[in-house]
């Protein structure tokens, strides 16, 4: 159980998926301008990254493994995470057109991103169990979502700040991601101990 | 439509779960047929380039599993709301929904199924700790999860928050995430 807990907090908080492995990086600048878009681009991230995470791990040990077919890896897995965008999205919609129609409005189309695709494949680095596999993959998608609503909330005030022309716009935005970026450096104290 | 035109237009009332903080969206009309008009949301992928996609060709083209398509399948209508405005085809128009709500919408499709998987799969692996046992107990608890997002939907679609509101007509250059009249 202890175990369990420390590698959630090191996938979420020390090995950040976007401030320490750079994944992701495109939805971190694109969907961050409001808090509520950044919490709900962020959850359906999480549920991407996880669900296709549980996919990849049966599809990894299942197929891959047993067949010996390693050398496929990547393009099972980018297959594996575009049918789960597929998924979500048809079963959502077939559940509630409601809530299908008002996700569509205001979240963007979830692609088959970087941070998906690089969490699945350090699940397959860790020889990890499912249970491991699956948690690890959802802290990482929950550290993802927390550094997204961060980033989106000081971008909120960035934009009550009077910035010189120079810095306006994307500059002072990039300068604000690194100083996050080191701000989460601090978390790796918890690791060293 | 010209600019004259649109700040002419008048803006109708928003309903009660729209409040001061609200979320908008921007949507093209694609068909306008007795009152009802059909509306695709001007979203494209999370990097944020929804209004160049607006006016790339590329994005026309169909297909399974292509932006377009998929863009296709989100496409919406609004009923006597629409019938205060004078849309045509290509309109783009501002749709608003309350903050809170969309929050919730997200929580219930997204959070909700994964945490019961989650719990269940963690139950499963505590009963039989075997990673099979596990993984179809967790496929169980996500779709019972889905099951329980489904009865809430509808619990806040009765309460009228996963409606959203046609707010105004989108003013020239508008995108989803700037306004064009902040430098």
């Amino acid at each position: 159980m202890k175990e369990f807990a420390l590698m959630m907090i090191g996938a979420a908080l020390v090995n950040n998926v976007i401030l320490a492995r750079f994944l992701g990086l495109c939805s971190f600048m694109g969907v961050t301008t409001r808090i509520d878009t950044a919490a709900g681009m962020g959850l359906a991230t999480t549920f991407v990254i996880t669900v296709s995470s549980m996919a990849d791990w049966a599809v990894q040990h299942y197929l891959l493994d047993a067949y010996n077919l390693h050398f496929l890896r990547i393009v099972t897995f980018i297959l594996v995470i575009a049918s789960a965008v597929q998924f979500t999205e048809m079963t959502i919609k077939k559940l509630s057109p409601e809530l299908f129609q008002m996700l569509g409005i205001y979240l963007p189309l979830i692609t088959t991103n970087c941070a998906v695709l690089g969490v699945a494949l350090l699940l397959v680095e860790g020889h990890m169990g499912f249970l491991e596999a699956t948690l690890f993959a959802f802290a990482s998608s929950v550290g993802y979502s927390l550094v997204m609503i961060i980033f989106a909330g000081l971008r909120e005030r960035l934009v009550l700040v009077d910035v010189p022309r120079l810095f306006a716009g994307p500059p002072i935005a990039f300068i604000l991601a690194g100083m996050l970026a080191m701000a989460f450096m601090g978390f790796s104290g918890i690791a060293a101990n | 439509m010209s600019p004259q035109t649109i700040m002419d237009l008048p803006v109708l009332p928003t309903s009660s779960a729209v409040r001061p903080g609200t979320v908008e969206g921007i949507a093209r009309v694609v068909a306008v047929a007795d009152g009802t008009v059909w509306l695709e949301p001007e979203q494209t992928t999370s990097c944020g380039c929804c209004a160049a996609a607006g006016n790339c060709g590329s994005s026309r083209e169909g297909g399974i599993g292509t932006v377009a398509s998929r863009l296709e399948a989100r496409r919406f209508r609004l009923g006597a709301v629409a019938a205060g405005f004078a849309l045509q085809p290509g309109d783009r128009v501002v749709i608003g929904v309350g903050q809170r709500s969309l929050i919730k919408a997200a929580l219930l499709a997204y959070g909700l199924p994964l945490v019961v998987a989650l719990l269940t799969g963690s139950a499963v692996q505590g009963l039989y700790g075997n990673d099979l046992s596990t993984l179809l107990g967790m496929s169980a608890g996500l779709a019972l999860g889905l099951v329980v997002a489904r009865l809430g939907a509808r619990l806040l679609a009765r309460r009228g928050e996963l409606q959203p509101q046609l707010l105004r007509l989108a003013r020239p250059g508008e995108t989803c995430g700037a306004d064009p009249e902040t430098p």
